[in-house]
């Protein structure tokens, strides 16, 4: 078990080091930069763009030396924790990402959260009861939340809550709250603005999720044992959970490697859309204007979190369920 | 030499001041309980007295914020647009008047003196005085770590540095060698040339003033490479970013960013009163929300904005008016004051060589703009309320004449075939398209920059007139950055853009637009190139219309007389109209304003541009105000 947690571990380095390589090729692959990019946007609204500081500013972000070049001064920077600088911000990445990441964190827990309050339920509740009108009815409903993107259900739903309800368009919080440091009527703020995020980004997860309990959970109710502990009489709800339910779960652990960088970045086109505060509209934002840096630390960070999500599910499933060996091969 | 002694005296600073002034509300709390100065020793001997009466509009009362919706924080810079405090101003005439300076002279367009207010102070409450247009000219712009190439280019003439002296405190002197007659308009555009700073906030990030030990310390927490980086950072003026930045202007940032609200404050410290002795602005805050700018028109409309512009497009227009009377706003429609609301831009410094010599035939660029129906365009897009013209200044401005905005503007395809044939593009393919010389299709790729729908709109239909003269157009539209660097190495060979961005000028603004002076010209990219880099990069302009230009164009700068300008103006203008550089569609556009019902003194009708009207702050928002009870 050590000697396979060594070897993945050290599998990560050159993994992430290609994935560096990858991202940093990819951004710099338009013939331009950021200050191009801005100058050209700065003069499209008429406004002069002042030439000698653009020369100012390339030279200090080290725009005259090669990319080779860059490309190491900015790997070396993220061994050191550094993340670079923020052409568009002004500011080290660090503080511009900073209280971003910990909504999009809330956001996405708490739709992890609802989806599987909603999803399980139900995918038990189809399973057991397949082909019945209520199974019908749901599996309906859920395939209707897979089916209709984000984004639509957002524009809807604000379209709706603002001329029914009159609620306000987008955001996560009342404004008044948006440079308050937290507090408890903050926190309020939050908790009663979060709702609507959590049920557009977590409708299309909680369909996907009741398909695979429910597709997972019919295969294993078909089994023998499942017959012969009905048969000696032991509780139908006792033998759902202690056997089949547990067996179903594998494809879940195996689900987590993906949920890490998910929690992290959140559906980028729902909080652009509903103008959430969270990391999402700052990466778009960031690969738009090719503020280089922030955009490719971040990238960085959310391949990081994939590479160790997918180790932290195997490492899971292994626990979990005995027959899954880690070893392969070793027949 | 004839010498001219042109004095500049401004009026309203005759008016002998009432020395009560009235307490901001706001401020008073902090007065009694003595952390601010009262507000006559807050204000300059001579502030500047607005005579609301005299322009029509009533004084009104102090109180209420200003919401407004932005994008991102690179707007920030609109507040410093919108209150338009400037050395020397604009007002609604176009006319230079002091506003920060108490007065100014010119001689010559060689010697500026200028006057600043006694007793006048930053918004911390420091005197503004000579010493921070020293600072800037000796410690800043010739400092060659924070100028590497020298001083902005509205300071050099021809790479001629000014004499700058300080007469006494409270007055300043430049002279140049010979003419700089950009000198003020620049100090008044709506981004202005600051030959001014802080200099007692910004000399602690200043080696020759500050204790070493404290500014290494502070580089090092601020995460730049040396002091250089700090200081340009923290003394942004135009995009205040800085909360700790004094300013002149009417209102100041309190908010460090990053961040998705800002809160402006206004500033205790301004100069200007209205004719009851009220300290201006009478707005108190300024709360910008940024977002998304796709949903700016709904918050909008959900009454999120008392006073909006930006972000908002014509085809808003009449989505903003549904909800005009349960949101409580009215929606006034602006002009927008662009040359062309979109022009075509037939590139003269295309690579493709065989289309380099049609492109620049004159006969070609006629032949497109009379194969235009922008009568037709106009009803479909604009509802009829545009303007069928070339690419030339509006009718507000004196110098319009209509001859430049009617030549060869007139639907005319027959008269266009018959130009096209005499262009060289006789020959045709069996379908009736007509071939270039080398027997090629002669297609017509039209890019753009894909922000615009209008533009899309406005090329589908310029595309079925164009059908009529056998050429076919298509439509690319691609990212901005792209757009401009495939245009500079010639790829395109005809781009479609907005006009003039200043469609209103008078004679004392420079015609630079009407000549190649810049990359960002997308007729002339090349030749605009050279021009900025002095001669460095690009190419030399190589036909005799655009070297008159040139040469018109430095005639202006060494113009002594104001009808001389006016000449200059006229021929440069009389030229681009003739040769068709740009194919101008339509000027005149709406821009939607939405303007909160409460909100007094906000015009129903007015220029919305860049240059000159700094968008609205030509119309002075510092006299705006909210007539609402209990506020």
């Amino acid at each position: 078990m050590l000697r396979y947690l060594a070897r993945r571990l050290l599998i990560m380095i050159p993994t992430l080091f290609f994935t560096s390589a990858i991202i940093f090729t990819v951004i710099n692959l338009p013939p331009s930069d950021y200050f191009s990019n801005y100058v050209a946007e700065i003069q499209a609204q008429g406004e002069k763009a002042d030439t000698s500081r653009i020369d100012f500013l390339k030279k200090e972000y080290g725009f005259d030396k090669p990319p080779v070049q860059r490309y190491f001064l900015w790997v070396a920077g993220l061994l050191h924790g550094d993340y670079g600088y923020s052409f568009e911000y002004q500011l080290p990445v660090r503080d511009v990402v900073g209280d971003r990441l910990y909504l999009t964190m809330l956001v996405s827990f708490s739709t992890i959260i609802f989806t599987w309050l909603v999803a399980f339920p139900i995918g038990i509740y189809s399973a057991t009861h397949q082909y019945s009108w209520a199974d019908y009815g749901l599996t309906t409903l859920g395939l209707l939340g897979l089916a209709i993107p984000h984004f639509l259900l957002a524009l809807l739903f604000m379209y709706f809550a603002n001329s029914w309800f009159g609620l306000s368009i987008g955001g996560l919080m009342d404004p008044r709250y948006l440079n308050a440091p937290m507090s408890w009527d903050k926190l309020r703020s939050i908790l009663a603005h979060l709702w609507i995020p959590v049920i557009i980004i977590g409708t299309a997860g909680t369909g996907a999720m009741i398909r695979s309990v429910r597709a997972n959970l019919l295969e294993e109710l078909q089994k023998q044992y499942v017959t012969t502990a009905r048969a000696k009489g032991l509780h139908p709800f006792r033998t759902l959970m202690k056997y089949p339910f547990r067996l179903a779960m594998n494809f879940f652990i195996s689900d987590i490697g993906s949920i890490l960088p998910s929690v992290v970045s959140g559906a980028e086109l729902v909080a652009i859309v509903l103008s959430l505060q969270t990391t999402g509209p700052l990466l778009v934002h960031a690969l738009q204007t090719q503020d280089m840096y922030l955009a490719g630390s971040f990238l960085m960070f959310l391949a990081t979190l994939t590479i160790v999500g997918v180790l932290i599910s195997d490492i899971a499933l292994a626990f979990l369920d005995p027959r899954i060996r880690l070893q392969g091969g070793s027949r | 030499m004839r010498v001219r002694l042109v004095a500049f005296l401004v009026a309203m600073l005759l008016v002998p001041q009432a020395r009560a002034a009235t307490e901001t509300p706001y401020f008073a709390a902090k007065v009694a309980a003595g952390a601010l100065p009262p507000v006559d020793a807050r204000l300059p001997e001579h502030p500047r007295v607005v005579d609301l009466k005299a322009m029509g509009r009533e004084p009104g009362k102090p109180g209420g914020t200003w919401h407004m919706l932005m994008g991102d924080q690179r707007d920030l810079r609109m507040v410093t647009l919108y209150s338009y405090a400037r050395l020397v101003g604009f007002d609604t005439k176009l006319k230079l008047v002091a506003d920060i300076l108490e007065s100014f002279e010119v001689q010559d367009d060689e010697v500026f003196t200028f006057h600043l207010r006694k007793g006048h102070r930053w918004s911390d409450g420091e005197p503004f005085t000579a010493e921070d247009f020293r600072y800037y000219w000796e410690d800043v712009a010739l400092n060659t770590k924070l100028y590497p190439s020298g001083p902005e280019m509205g300071l050099t003439i021809g790479g001629e540095k000014p004499k700058f002296e300080v007469i006494d405190p409270w007055t300043v002197r430049y002279t140049w060698a010979s003419p700089n007659p950009a000198f003020l308009p620049s100090l008044a555009g709506p981004q202005p040339l600051y030959i001014y700073m802080p200099a007692h906030y910004l000399k602690q990030f200043n080696p020759r003033y500050a204790d070493k030990d404290e500014l290494a310390k502070k580089v090092k927490a601020a995460h730049v490479k040396d002091w250089s980086a700090l200081h340009e950072r923290m003394s942004r003026q135009y995009r205040p970013e800085n909360p700790d930045l004094p300013t002149l202007e009417p209102w100041r940032n309190t908010t460090a960013p990053p961040a998705d609200f800002f809160v402006f404050e206004r500033n205790p410290y301004y100069h200007r009163v209205d004719e009851a002795g009220r300290q201006l602005p009478y707005i108190d805050k300024i709360a910008m929300m940024l977002g998304t700018t796709n949903l700016i028109p709904a918050k909008v409309a959900s009454g999120d904005a008392d006073l909006q512009a930006r972000y908002l497009n014509f085809e808003d227009y009449t989505f903003l008016k549904q909800a005009e009377t349960v949101n409580h706003y009215r929606v006034d429609l602006w002009q927008q004051g662009y040359g062309s609301r979109a022009a075509l831009m037939p590139n003269l410094n295309a690579a493709d060589l065989v289309w380099r010599k049609i492109l620049r035939d004159v006969q070609f660029r006629r032949a497109l703009s009379l194969g235009i129906n922008r009568h037709d365009i106009n009803n479909v897009l604009f509802f009829g309320l545009a303007r069928e013209s070339g690419n030339t200044v509006l009718p507000d401005s004196p110098l319009f004449k209509p001859e430049y905005a009617q030549a060869y503007t007139n639907y005319d395809p027959d008269e266009a075939n018959k130009l096209l044939d005499a262009a060289g593009l006789d020959r045709r393919d069996t379908s009736g398209f007509r071939l270039l010389p080398d027997g090629r299709r002669a297609d017509i790729i039209v890019e753009t920059a894909g922000s615009d729908p209008i533009e899309t709109d406005i090329l589908e239909l310029v595309g079925d007139d164009f059908s009529k003269l056998g050429l076919h157009l298509y439509n690319h539209p691609s990212s901005r950055d792209a757009f401009r660097q495939r245009i500079t190495s010639g790829q395109v060979i005809m781009s479609m853009a907005q006009g003039l961005d200043n469609a209103v000028p008078t004679r004392v603004f420079e015609p630079d637009a009407l000549a190649p002076t810049s990359e960002a010209q997308f007729q002339w990219p090349l030749w605009g190139l050279n021009f900025e880099s002095h001669g460095q990069q690009g190419e030399a302009v190589d036909i005799p219309e655009a070297q008159q230009l040139l040469d018109l164009l430095k005639q202006w700068r060494m113009a002594k007389h104001g009808d001389e300008k006016q000449s200059v103006w006229e021929q440069m203008l009389s030229i681009n109209a003739q040769q068709v550089f740009t194919i101008g569609i339509l000027n005149g556009t709406q821009q939607p304003v939405v303007v909160d019902q409460d909100l007094r003194n906000v015009p129903e009708k007015a220029l919305f541009s860049f240059e000159p009207s700094s968008f609205f702050g030509l119309y002075m928002p510092d006299t705006f105000w909210y007539d609402r009870k209990g506020e």
